[in-house]
C-alpha cells in the first residue's frame, strides 16, 4: 500500500544544503504496524511528512494506494490526507477552546461529505478512547494523555488507512503512554495500517517490526544487529 | 451541520481574540459610523434643496433690477424696471401674468414693546397667483386697496410670532419704519428660499403705497415675477425677455445686462453646484473612513495568521485545501467587518438624530445602510484576502511546527 523508492529530501536555507534522506526504500502492507527509530535530527519526521503527503521529496518516487503522488496537486494532496491518513503528533495541536467533540469533528469539516451521523460518529470514538465523559470539554480541561486521546479521536474520524503517529507518547508519562499504545495495539487488530516513529524501544517492540532510521537510509533490524 | 461547525469555529477565533476583534471593531464602527452621519447628512441636505427650488416654482421667472451676479432680492433704491418692461413682458406669448414687486430688506418693525425686522414687499393681488401664496387668515392685499393707497399688510408666520408671540395679530397695527399699518391677514407658511432666507419673515403691503409712501420709488419697480404656462418653456421665454428689456433699457451690443432673470433651471443649478462641492468632499470623507477600518482590519488579519500559523498547518494536515483556508479567514475578516458596520450603523443614526436635534436638516433612508452593509463585505473582502492568502500559501509542515 505505501511503496518508497530512492526517496530523497534535501533542504536548502541560503547557501548551505542540508540532505536529510538520501535515498529511504520502505514498504508497508496494508493492516501491518511499523515502528520507526532513530537518533534525534536524522529526519524522522521529515520521513513521516512525506508519507503524509505534507511535504514533497526531493527525488525518487512515492506510490500510495497505487497513486502516483509527486504527480498529484496541492488539493489532490489535501484530499488524500483527509481521506486517507490520520496524524498523531508528539505536541497533541488541538485546537484552543474548542471542545474535544469539535476538534475531532474538524477533520470532517474538509471531507467531500459531511456525514449525517458525524456527532455520533465522533462521540462513538471519544467513547472508545475512554473519554465518553469528557466530550464538551476544552483542551484546557483535558490531561496531556487525554489529550493524545483525543487526538487519536480525530485522526479516526474520517475512517483513514492509515494512522502516521510521531513520537506520541514522547509528551506524556508511562501510564498515559501505556493507555496510548494500547490504543494502537487495538487499532492494529481491527485492521489500520499504523507506523509508529518512537525513541522508546518498549513502545516499538509493540509493532511488527521495527526500522531504523540511519544517516538518510533506512535499516531493518538484522541489518542493525 | 458542517457550516454550523465552521461559524462556531470561525466565532470562537474571533472571540477568543478579544484585543484584536476590539480594535477591528472600533475602526469598522468610527468608518461607518461617518459613512452613515455624511449619506444623512447629504440627503437631507439634497431634500431641502429640492424643496427649496420647488418653492421658487417651476413655472416662474424672476427679473431683478441690477445686473451683476446672482444675489440676493433687488430693492427700491436699484429700482429700474419700468412699467413699459412689464406691460411688453405680459404681451410675450406664453405669459400668463407679470407682478410687479417692490422690495426693501430688513425694515424696522414695532408692536408694543416688541422691535423686529422683516423684508417688506409691495405686491398686487396677482402676488398670490405668482407664488401659488396666499392669506391662511384673514383676507389679501386688494386691487382697491393698491388704488387707495391703503396702509394694510400681511404678514408671515416668523414675524407674527416676533411681533405678537401668541397673540391673533389680524386687526392690530404694527409700525413698520415708523408708519403704522394694520394688519389684515397673515401669509401661508413657505419656509425657507432657495438661498436659505426665512420666506416666513415678511411683510406685504399694497405695491402702490410700497412705492410712493415707504420706499420712494414711484416710477421703477425692483423686481418682476413672471408666470409662463409652459414650465418646458420657461427657458426660451426668460430669453425673450431679456431681449425686450435690453431693447427697452437701449443698452449696446458691448453693454451687460442691468438686470438679472433667473428660472427655477438657473436656481436649481446655482444651488446644486454650491452643494456639490461640499458634496464631494464629504463623499471622499465617507469612503475613506471605513477604509481605514480596512487597514485596521488587514493588519490585524496578518497579526492573526502569524499568531496561528500552528492552527493552519493542523488544518492542513486534516485536510483543508488552500482555498479551504482562504474562505475561513475571509469569512472571518467579513464577520469583523460586518459586526463593526452594524455598530457603525447604530452609532451613526445615534448621532445623524443628535444632529437633527440641533438643527440639522437629516435624512435617513434605507441607502446608508445598504451602502454600509455592501460596504464592510467589500472591505472585509479587499482587505481581508491578502491575509487568508498568506495564511493558505504557509508551508503546512513549518506553520505546523511553530
Ligand atoms: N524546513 C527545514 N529546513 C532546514 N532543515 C530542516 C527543515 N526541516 C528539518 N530540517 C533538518 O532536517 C534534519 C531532520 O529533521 P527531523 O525533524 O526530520 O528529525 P527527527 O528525526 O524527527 O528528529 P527528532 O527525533 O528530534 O524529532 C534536522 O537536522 C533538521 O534540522
Ligand atoms: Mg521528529
Amino acid at each position: 500500500m505505501i511503496e518508497l523508492r530512492d526517496i530523497t529530501k534535501s533542504f536548502h536555507n541560503g547557501p548551505t544544503t542540508t540532505e536529510v534522506l538520501k535515498g529511504i526504500n520502505l514498504c508497508v502492507e496494508k493492516g501491518e504496524f511499523v515502528a520507526v527509530m532513530g537518533s534525534s535530527g536524522n529526519g524522522k519526521t521529515t520521513l513521516m511528512n512525506i508519507l503524509g503527503c505534507m511535504l514533497r521529496a526531493s527525488g525518487g518516487s512515492y506510490r500510495l494506494d497505487g497513486a502516483d503522488i509527486e504527480s498529484l496537486d496541492d488539493d489532490q494532496l489535501s484530499a488524500i490526507r483527509n481521506k486517507k491518513i490520520g496524524f498523531v503528533f508528539q505536541a497533541f495541536n488541538l485546537l484552543e477552546g474548542t471542545s474535544a467533540l469539535d476538534n475531532v469533528l474538524l477533520p470532517l469539516v474538509y471531507a467531500e461529505h459531511y456525514p449525517d451521523d458525524a456527532e455520533e460518529r465522533a462521540t462513538g470514538l471519544l467513547q472508545s478512547v475512554g473519554l465518553g465523559d469528557r466530550v464538551h470539554h476544552k483542551p484546557s480541561e483535558l490531561s496531556g494523555g487525554q489529550l493524545q486521546r483525543v487526538a487519536i479521536a480525530r485522526a479516526l474520524v474520517n475512517e483513514p488507512a492509515i494512522i502516521l503517529a510521531d513520537e506520541p507518547t514522547g509528551n506524556l508519562d508511562t501510564a498515559s503512554s501505556e493507555e496510548v499504545m494500547n490504543i494502537f495495539k487495538r487499532l492494529h487488530a481491527e485492521g489500520k495500517t499504523i507506523i509508529l516513529i518512537t525513541h522508546d524501544p518498549d513502545d516499538a517492540a509493540r509493532a511488527e517490526r521495527t526500522v531504523f532510521l540511519r544517516d538518510g537510509k533506512i535499516f531493518h533490524r538484522e541489518e542493525v544487529q | 451541520m458542517k457550516t454550523t461547525l465552521m461559524i462556531k469555529v470561525a466565532a470562537g477565533a474571533i472571540g477568543r481574540q478579544k484585543m484584536r476583534t476590539f480594535l477591528v471593531e472600533l475602526a469598522m464602527m468610527a468608518g461607518i459610523a461617518t459613512l452613515t452621519v455624511i449619506v444623512a447628512l447629504t440627503q437631507g441636505a439634497d431634500k431641502q434643496i429640492t424643496k427649496r427650488i420647488r418653492n421658487f416654482g417651476p413655472d416662474a421667472i424672476m427679473v431683478h433690477s441690477g445686473g451683476g451676479k446672482v444675489r440676493g432680492p433687488s430693492t427700491a433704491a436699484e429700482a429700474n424696471l419700468s412699467k413699459k418692461d412689464i406691460s411688453d413682458i405680459r404681451n410675450i406669448p406664453g405669459v400668463l401674468l407679470a407682478t410687479p414687486i417692490q422690495t426693501e430688506l430688513d425694515m424696522p418693525l414695532k408692536h408694543g414693546s416688541k422691535f423686529s425686522t422683516a423684508w417688506v414687499m409691495g405686491v398686487e393681488p396677482a402676488w398670490q397667483r405668482a407664488w401659488h401664496r396666499g392669506a391662511r387668515k384673514g383676507t389679501f392685499i386688494s386691487a382697491a386697496d393698491n388704488e387707495q393707497l391703503s396702509k394694510v399688510c400681511l404678514i408671515g408666520t416668523t414675524t407674527a410670532a416676533d411681533l405678537f408671540g401668541g397673540d391673533d395679530p389680524v386687526g392690530s397695527s404694527i409700525l413698520i419704519n415708523n408708519v403704522s399699518f394694520k394688519v389684515i391677514g397673515i401669509l401661508e407658511k413657505r419656509g425657507q428660499s432657495p438661498v436659505g432666507t426665512d420666506f416666513d419673515n415678511l411683510v406685504l403691503i399694497p405695491y402702490t403705497t410700497a412705492s410712493r409712501r415707504l420706499m420712494n420709488q414711484p416710477r421703477y419697480a425692483a423686481m418682476v415675477r413672471v408666470i409662463v404656462s409652459d414650465p418646458a418653456r420657461a427657458h426660451h421665454i426668460a430669453a425673450e425677455i431679456k431681449g425686450v428689456l435690453r431693447e427697452n433699457h437701449h443698452l449696446a451690443a458691448t453693454e451687460e445686462d442691468d438686470f438679472r432673470i433667473s428660472t427655477a433651471a438657473h436656481v436649481a443649478r446655482m444651488v446644486r453646484m454650491s452643494a456639490k462641492t461640499m458634496g464631494t468632499f464629504l463623499w471622499l470623507v465617507a469612503v475613506i473612513a471605513p477604509l481605514v477600518g480596512g487597514i485596521v482590519l488587514m493588519n490585524i488579519m496578518l497579526m492573526a495568521v502569524a499568531a496561528r500559523k500552528r492552527e493552519i498547518g493542523l488544518r492542513r494536515a486534516l485536510g483543508a485545501r488552500k482555498g479551504d483556508i482562504v474562505m475561513q479567514f475571509l469569512s472571518e475578516s467579513i464577520m469583523l467587518t460586518v459586526i463593526g458596520g452594524f455598530l457603525g450603523i447604530g452609532a451613526g443614526v445615534g448621532i445623524a438624530f443628535y444632529i437633527h436635534h440641533l438643527g440639522k436638516p437629516i435624512s435617513l433612508g434605507w441607502q446608508p445602510f445598504a451602502a454600509a452593509f455592501v460596504f464592510c463585505i467589500l472591505i472585509g473582502l479587499l482587505f481581508g484576502v491578502y491575509p487568508a492568502r498568506k495564511a493558505a500559501n504557509l508551508d503546512p509542515v513549518q506553520a505546523l511546527n511553530q
